[in-house]
């Protein structure tokens, strides 16, 4: 089983890691030229709306308010941001689809949009349906434990205490079914021949607070989400799902280092709009948001939340390349699972 | 502790544009918080890019006190117009509203006020006396296992209002939970009778649910009264509670300060468990339930005292660890973020004085919906004088941008039209409407961390009795239940 699943990876999907650590020492770097461009038929006259389909206060919440700053501090260009949460991003992408494809209605998404194409082919395809404006956010994860846990310190006396909890150990996560979280659990409790209970949290606050009680035993999760813990010293990673050690993370060693042979599911989020969009339209807020990428607001952002450890960037090419292989990707490894794949 | 109060109170009003800012939060929590729809999150969101402007102890301290007074807001709709502004104020609107009705709407309003300004005052001093170890506490001691205990206690004890019997009651109350499962199932992330529609994978929201089952079935009740001569304007009142019927419920209010403190001190659950619950134990210790539902100042006391308590309570996770409690203190996340700070252990370090701004502003914006609400509600009762049939437009209207301004989706206003006409109907047979929105909020909240719970228990239901808060609660709610069936097997049907 732990072999088959392996051969699931397509070359397509190694693209994405490959590309994101080969370019590693790119992250935070602008590659867009043209420092101003003229609106194509004085578009936009008017505020953009931005679809964010997960509240204010998360990581989709934030970049996007990051990014729609950057967006008018380069501009001139407001943008409202219009939070439609719920059903994992379903009720945001179905408004979105619903809204004119004029060009003044832009999407915020994740990769949960590639995922749940990727089970449901019915669902829009965020590389054909929509255009990626820009993916200005790229990261991977990690397992943490408290910093003051005495049972284990490190991955191999992790692995080792769980495999003698005989199944009753925890993890907190966000563990929808088909979720990236899930899909790398898989991965990494067969590679270590370990079984541990996964508790689904769907907010960030509880997640982290029942690491900090000692409500579970260990937490999954990406840095830039837990940055705070870790610079006050209340969490430590012992894990990095990822090909090599990012520089920050230099002493915790990969997934691969700790005998795992799989390829890494990275989390990313971007900006899109929507295919029938007019194209001179589409080239105009390309500029802008892969410009605004390169502003110091946005570049102070990403540094805050660790997403210039690895390159976050991907223009439109960039991002279709790697939603087109991260639905390869989850699709092999759905119907290896045995989920009904669409 | 003492002298960084006076230090915080020095700073907060020793600089005009500070003391502009906060004046700026103490009105717009208000107003923001009073109209249904729109809430002092929409204010808390336009206003984030502009905190970048400000300093972080005025950016922080802003929305701080938004969430004192946006919280008390709500409640003003609810007793006046059964519209309750946001789901933490549902509960004032079961005896609020029914005051209103016999003449009381001053009571009400003022009874509100004030323990509004109680409850909050309160909540702002235990948190500057003991943030850091009361934080600490509740996130050793408290996880999931322990709200769902919560939550079932809550429902067993105040699951029988407002139904003509408590049969009735609790039907209602399995109504609202069986609506609670609509969506996607909080763990597995599963649809549920969305009948592919996607916009149902969100489930029911709360905002429209409230607006139906509250104002629109209201609205038309009144209409069939108005169709059949039956229709009589509420009686215009502005007497005030006087004191001693205030300090004849002393007991609930301090009852409602721990109960709303408690809740709101565990992250992610906030204000509106403790209404709630505030309300629900109100009940439990009341010798005379079956008033409730109908017209008691208790109720409306509890649910303010309550809901405000949980301002400052919410406040302790978010400073002393990180953990936001709720939808605005989230935002608050934002703004320190905005300012390259992170709310957690390290600010009491790195940042007391933004601290002690934040805890003197909370103090002060508590006191001030005791002075600034006395004077807004004498002007707000006069709205009672409005003819039904020019008010009643008006309540449809304003109900109906606010549930679609809340999501945008015009599913919510299809969903507030039939959760009215839903709630007419249910009323009319003495079904409890406060029994439906009691199980759609609480449900919500008590099957995720039933889940959760079960799931950190390794599904042995028995590993949840080694939990002692746990075991105290669930058997607690269990004791209720059984003699809420013994009474229901002896009760009388009331007259109505």
């Amino acid at each position: 089983m732990k072999l088959n699943l392996k051969k699931q990876f397509s070359t397509l999907a190694l693209v994405t890691s490959f590309a994101a650590t080969a370019s590693m020492s790119l992250a935070g770097e602008c590659r867009v030229a043209e420092a101003s461009m003229d609106k194509p038929g004085g578009f936009p006259d008017r505020a953009l709306t931005m679809i964010v389909p997960y509240g204010p206060g998360g990581g989709s919440g934030q970049v996007a308010a990051a990014m729609a700053e950057a967006v008018t501090e380069l501009t001139g260009v407001s943008i409202n941001r219009d939070h439609k949460p719920g059903g994992s991003g379903t009720v945001g992408m179905t408004a979105y689809m619903a809204a004119p494809a004029d060009g003044y209605n832009v999407l915020e998404h994740i990769d949960d949009a590639s995922s749940a194409h990727a089970l449901d082919s019915s669902r829009p395809n965020p590389a054909e349906d929509l255009i990626p404006l820009v993916v200005s956010q790229v990261t991977f994860s990690q397992i943490y434990i408290r910093s003051n846990e005495t049972r284990y310190t490190d991955w191999p006396s992790f692995v080792a205490w769980v495999q003698a909890q005989d199944g009753k150990a925890t993890i907190a996560n966000v563990s929808k079914e088909g979720s990236m979280e899930r899909v790398i659990m898989k991965f990494i409790t067969e590679a270590s021949d370990m079984q541990i209970q996964q508790i689904s949290f769907d907010k960030g606050a509880p997640r982290y607070g029942a690491l900090l009680g000692g409500q579970v035993d260990a937490l999954f999760e990406q840095p830039g989400d837990v940055r705070k813990f870790l610079d006050a010293g209340n969490f430590k990673p012992i894990l990095t799902v990822f090909n090599e050690r990012p520089g920050v993370f230099s002493d915790v060693p990969t997934h691969r280092e700790m005998g795992m042979d799989f390829e890494p599911l990275l989390r990313f989020r971007g900006f899109y709009v929507h295919k029938d969009a007019p194209s001179d339209r589409v080239d105009w807020l390309k500029w802008a948001f892969q410009r605004a990428y390169c502003e110091d607001s946005y570049q102070a952002f990403n540094d805050s939340k660790f997403m210039n450890v690895i390159d976050s960037y991907r223009d439109t090419a960039g991002a279709i390349d790697m939603i087109n292989a991260a639905i390869v990707q989850y699709r092999d490894v759905y119907k290896e699972m045995g989920l009904d794949v669409k | 502790m003492i002298e960084n109060f006076l230090a915080g109170t020095a700073t907060l009003f020793g600089d005009p544009f500070t003391i502009g800012i906060f004046i700026f939060g103490v009105l717009g929590g208000m107003l923001f918080g009073a109209i249904p729809g729109v809430s002092m999150l929409t204010l808390a969101a336009i206003l984030l890019p502009f905190t970048a402007d400000l300093s972080p102890a005025q950016g922080v301290m802003l929305f701080a006190v938004i969430y004192c007074t946006g919280t008390y807001g709500g409640a003003i709709t609810a007793i006046l117009f059964n519209i309750p502004g946001a789901p933490e104020n549902a509960p004032t609107a079961f005896d609020g509203y029914p005051m209103t009705q016999k003449g009381m709407a001053g009571k009400a309003v003022g009874a509100a006020v004030l323990c509004s300004a109680i409850g909050g005052v309160a909540s702002a001093l235990v948190m500057m006396s003991a943030t850091e170890p009361l934080a600490q506490w509740a996130i050793m001691n408290i996880g999931p296992p322990e709200i769902f205990a919560l939550v079932f206690f809550g429902l067993a004890v105040a699951s029988s209002v407002g139904g003509r019997t408590i049969w009735k009651g609790w039907l209602s109350v399995l109504l609202g939970l069986l609506i609670a499962t609509i969506g996607q199932d909080p763990v597995g992330g599963i649809n549920r009778f969305n009948f592919g529609y996607s916009d149902l994978a969100a489930g029911i929201a709360f905002v429209p649910a409230i607006l139906g089952f509250f104002a629109v079935s209201e609205i038309f009740i009144q209409a069939e009264k108005n169709v059949s001569g039956k229709y009589s304007a509420p009686k215009f009142n502005v007497d005030f509670p006087s004191f001693f019927e205030l300090w004849a419920h002393k007991i609930a209010v301090v009852r409602s300060i721990f109960v709303g403190f408690f809740c709101g001190i565990l992250p992610g659950i906030g204000a509106t468990l403790a209404a709630f619950m505030g309300y629900g134990e109100a009940v439990r210790w009341s010798k005379n339930k079956s008033e409730f539902g109908t017209g008691k100042l208790e109720g409306v006391i509890s649910s303010e005292t309550a809901n405000n308590a949980a301002t400052g309570a919410a406040m302790i996770p978010l400073l002393a660890l990180g953990l936001p409690g709720g939808a605005l203190t989230a935002m608050m996340v934002a703004v320190f973020q905005m300012h390259d700070l992170e709310p957690g252990p390290l600010v009491f370090y790195n940042s007391p004085e933004l601290i002690w701004i934040v805890f003197a502003a909370m103090f002060y914006a508590n006191l001030s919906i005791l002075f600034v609400g006395l004077i807004e509600t004498k002007t707000i009762l006069y709205l009672l004088k409005i003819p039904f049939q020019f008010l009643a437009p008006m309540i449809l209207m304003l109900a109906s941008i606010g549930a679609y301004i809340s999501r945008g989706l015009v599913l919510d206003v299809i969903v507030m039209f039939i959760a009215g006409i839903i709630g007419f109907l249910l009323r009319r047979s003495g079904y409890s409407i406060p029994g439906i929105v009691l199980g759609l909020i609480l449900g919500k909240i008590g099957e995720q961390n039933f889940a959760q719970g079960m799931q950190m228990v390794h599904y042995d239901l028995g590993t949840y009795f080694s939990r002692p808060i746990c075991t105290i609660l669930i058997v607690a709610g269990v004791l209720t239940l059984l003699k809420s069936l013994h009474s229901a097997f002896f009760q009388k049907p009331k007259v109505t």
